[in-house]
């Protein structure tokens, strides 16, 4: 472990320093600074993953190669597709509610954009970078990405199409079923901390939770109630819409759900959306689970981009391998399944803290 | 079915036939394959009753129309599911002015769509027909192409207004209905071609659910009435069912055109129309499991991939073989076009390769799909087709043979080298999507071994025995009014033709009894009741052509 993970101040006002602004505006620079680096620095993880990652990661999958024409293993096509998409023509159908048509495609990416704003992402050099720290963190990232579901909803009503609707309610009874498992769990870790702030969080796991043989291990909440990590991962799954719990989209029930009237930037914004979400359950997972950034040798920010990137193959893997699961059966296995066992989960993790504090 | 006589109900001979319809018969035929008896127009629902529930002619095969000089006729074949040699032809003669025959759709639900498509391309019109509508080609077509005073320049004029949204009055919201209208298709990426199915839904569960085909019809039955027996036919089976089941398709007229003709087969070219049938039989049963992994898991998944891998190896296979790889045109009447391959030690050895990964790549498939608990708990009592459903809806194949009935055209009707081999009948009691997976998996199993014993067969040939194809006249001019209907065991089912000979050489009348057609009839049967992706799931467990079920 290298040195304390954390230094108390935030990214905003090391940026407000650099610059020798204070007060007010110094605070409003270096926010809008800070939030534009972070948030193009998450924006060219999706830019990277939706064309180019995806595609390598899911070929090395099912045996094929995939793009590798255009520049070293085929990167290049990511500036290809992003001129491509860009270039369609943007359809919109007769009878669309317009104004919200147009904005579903803007909150879905912008909800995930406002949840990263409060997670620690490590140290890179002198920066820390986090955005804020509110004592509420964890609530924050659960409310602004459960926004989400306000956007699949407004799109699937507004693009006067059934398999549009179809998509959008299913949207809606899958996050419903799924959100509460996930808060749920989520808050036996809270439990342990005893803290809703993120930067807390990330260093109560920084304690030695066992030492084997001089190698610490770290007291990671997915080490510590690992119980407790797989009932998140999966619900995670759920709440950001992936294989095995693909259902608002289900490409070959509903065709896209949701999305299937969009074309164009909408497009492009609804999937840069999705990646985003994708990323942002990453993150909360390692944040609450995996320690944070946490890691031996490398700088915190890189373990946090390897957590995160490890997130979204494993649920590239899971689109490869396998099948979804019906709507009914999914609403089952939420309100049946996993609202029983968080609570179970919940309870005991009380208990045992209760008893051991 | 309940089949009410013994077990030798079966050896029906005509005149048995002949007693048991009594009064009923006004005259006789007699086609190569069956005995014919002409019955009057309005007895149609009494005779397949009787011959159904007392003579155990429990499949009505296929109902060929035609129209005549001085009249219409309607074929209903029958034969039996537990025994396929037992045929009888019914033949319903109908007034040349007024084209009316009774339906059979009250005794077999198959009669449904096979009317309709009498109805659509010849014009006879069925009383008590649940729903007598074009199937085929357009609401709005003008005459009926194969009647023979269709005009065939008649311009097909439309007008716009009526044309404009032909889906128009599908949207037009009931406000006092709970349940909602959704066109699946014509495009949509589960309808693996052009299906349109109109689905009525009450929140996700399909309260009905309608196929509505014709989008690929391209009038292959006229086509092949137009092409010689000798050369011209051929090639256009391989455009049926064209997902690699080409061979299948080209034997089902190779066999009937041989029969009807009198051809004999050489030993020889049997042996490798059984390969190469079987080598057909795998690849399409590849791409079935494929699609259907595609439909149960979404988007281009691992399974989809690696289906097609193996398939590669065995178009590869077929390549070599027929020069090939989609439209093979490879059989011709009376063998096959050319030997197998040289230097033929390579094509055993590429193809026992193939049989020798063959296990480890099935393994592969069961780890993945069928071990699969969310695949199963997707599949397993979905899109139940109960037997007595199936028989009666005219069911055949895998689709047949998922739901428990033990039928199969190679072992039941033998033709070439199939009876000699050793391999057995898949069958799977589930009724459901599950058990038709299972089946096609394990029929991949079979066709490895018959294709094994035949390259071991064709390898010990000796060499100036190798007989590809007998003398075949060049021109072929079978008996004026020769009617014949013969069936082979294709991909998807019961692929069977129907020939009547005008004394030229050209057929009269060129009818083909797609499996994919009856298949897709039960459709409705599976899905009434179940929810959205379980009805996706049973279209895909169908695996259907829609290259053969609109021809």
């Amino acid at each position: 472990m290298a040195g304390p993970l954390q230094s108390e101040v935030l990214l905003p006002e090391q940026i407000a320093d650099l610059l020798g602004l204070e007060g007010a505006l110094g605070a409003a620079v270096g926010a809008l600074i800070g939030a534009f680096i972070v948030g193009n620095v998450m924006l060219a993880f999706t830019g990277v993953a939706g064309p180019w990652a995806k595609r390598k990661i899911t070929a090395a999958f099912t045996d094929r190669i995939a793009v590798n024409r255009i520049g070293p293993f085929g990167l290049f096509i990511i500036v290809a597709d992003s001129v491509r998409l860009l270039s369609k023509e943007l359809i919109i159908p007769d009878g669309a509610d317009r104004p919200s048509y147009d904005l579903a495609p803007l909150i879905l990416p912008a909800s995930a954009m406002l949840g990263f704003a409060v997670i620690p992402m490590g140290s890179l050099g002198p920066f820390n970078i986090q955005l804020a720290d509110p004592e509420a963190g964890l609530a924050l990232v659960f409310a602004f990405a459960s926004i989400a579901s306000v956007s699949l909803v407004m799109g699937g009503y507004a693009s006067n199409n059934k398999y549009s609707l179809m998509g959008g309610l299913r949207a809606v009874a899958q996050n419903i079923a799924y959100e509460i498992p996930l808060i749920v769990t989520a808050m036996s870790v809270v439990v342990f901390a005893g803290t809703l702030q993120m930067s807390e969080i990330v260093a109560v796991q920084s304690q030695t939770l066992i030492s084997l043989g001089g190698v610490s291990i770290p007291a990671w909440f997915a080490f510590v109630n690992p119980f407790a990590f797989v009932l998140f991962l999966v619900a995670n799954m759920a709440e950001i819409g992936r294989n095995p719990f693909d259902i608002p989209e289900a490409p070959t029930e509903i065709v896209a759900g949701y999305q299937t009237e969009y074309s164009s930037v909408y497009f492009v914004l609804f999937y840069l959306g999705e990646f985003l979400h994708v990323f942002l359950g990453g993150a909360v997972m390692a944040t609450i689970f995996l320690g944070g950034p946490a890691g031996p040798v490398l700088p915190g920010f890189v373990w946090f981009v390897i957590k995160i990137w490890a997130f979204f193959l494993f649920t590239q893997w899971c689109r490869s391998a396998l099948p979804r699961v019906r709507i009914d059966q999914l609403i089952e296995i939420g309100w049946k399944g996993m609202l029983v066992l968080s609570f179970a989960n919940l309870v005991l993790t009380a208990i045992i803290v209760g008893v051991i504090a | 079915m309940s089949v009410e006589l013994p077990a030798d109900a079966g050896a029906q001979t005509p005149e048995e036939i002949a007693d048991l319809l009594g009064d009923l018969v006004i005259g006789r035929e007699e086609h190569l394959n069956a005995p014919g008896f002409v019955i009057k127009p309005d007895t149609v629902v009494d005779a397949l009753r009787r011959l159904r529930d007392q003579a155990g002619f429990d499949h009505l095969s296929c109902v060929t129309a035609e129209e005549y000089e001085d009249r219409y006729e309607s074929i209903y074949h029958l034969t039996s599911y537990d025994d396929r040699t037992q045929e009888v032809s019914i033949i319903v003669p109908a007034d040349k002015e007024n084209p009316v025959s009774q339906s059979a759709n009250e005794v077999f639900r198959t009669a449904d769509w096979h009317e309709r498509e009498a109805y659509d391309l010849i014009g006879i019109e069925y009383d008590d027909h649940p729903d007598l509508r074009r199937i085929l080609l357009p609401e709005t077509w003008q005459g009926h192409p194969l009647g023979q005073s269709y005009d065939q320049d008649q311009p097909q004029v439309v007008p716009l207004r009526e044309h404009q949204n032909p889906l128009l009055e599908d949207q037009k919201a009931d406000n006092d209905s709970e349940t909602m209208y959704l066109n699946i298709g014509p495009h949509h990426p589960a309808t693996h071609g052009v299906l349109h199915i109109k689905t009525v839904l009450d929140g996700e569960q399909v309260v009905d659910l309608e196929p509505d085909i014709g989008y690929l019809h391209r009038c292959e039955e006229q086509m092949c009435q137009n092409s010689t027996y000798r050369y011209q036919i051929m090639p256009y089976p391989d455009r049926w069912d064209y997902i690699s089941a080409g061979l299948l398709n080209e034997w089902a007229y190779a066999r009937t055109a041989e029969e009807l003709a009198d051809i004999e087969v050489p030993e020889y070219a049997q042996i490798i129309r059984t390969m190469g049938a079987e080598l057909c039989r795998m690849a399409a049963h590849f791409l079935a499991l494929g699609t259907f992994a595609l439909d149960i898991y979404g988007d281009f998944t691992a399974l989809f991939m690696y289906s097609i891998r193996d398939r590669e190896k065995v178009q590869n296979i077929l390549e070599d073989l027929t020069g090939q790889r989609l439209m093979f045109n490879y059989f011709r009447l009376g063998g096959v076009v050319w030997d197998l391959p040289e230097p033929r030690e390579e094509f055993f050895e590429k193809t026992r390769d193939f049989l020798d990964e063959l296990p480890t790549a099935l393994e592969e498939y069961h780890d993945m799909m069928t071990s699969n608990e969310i695949l199963q708990v997707r599949t397993v009592d979905t899109g139940v087709l109960p037997p007595e459903v199936a028989k009666s809806y005219g069911a055949t194949g895998p689709v047949a043979r998922g739901s428990g009935i033990d039928y199969d055209v190679r072992r039941d009707d033998p033709y070439g080298y199939y009876e000699n081999l050793d391999w057995d009948v898949v069958t799977e009691d589930g009724c459901d999507n599950f058990s038709r997976l299972l089946v096609r998996m394990r029929e991949v199993e079979e066709s490895a071994k018959i294709v094994e014993q035949c390259i071991d067969l064709l390898e010990d040939w000796p060499e100036d025995e190798r007989n590809i194809q007998s003398n075949v006249p060049r021109t072929i001019k079978p008996d004026d009014d020769t009617e014949i209907y013969k069936s082979v065991e294709g991909a998807k089912g019961e692929l069977g033709i129907y020939i009547r000979s005008d004394g030229t050489e050209k057929p009269g009348r060129f009818k083909i009894r797609s499996p994919c057609f009856s298949n897709l009839q039960t459709l409705p049967e599976m899905s009434n009741g179940e929810y959205v992706p379980d009805a996706i799931a049973s279209l895909g467990s169908l695996d259907i052509v829609l290259g053969e079920v609109d021809r």
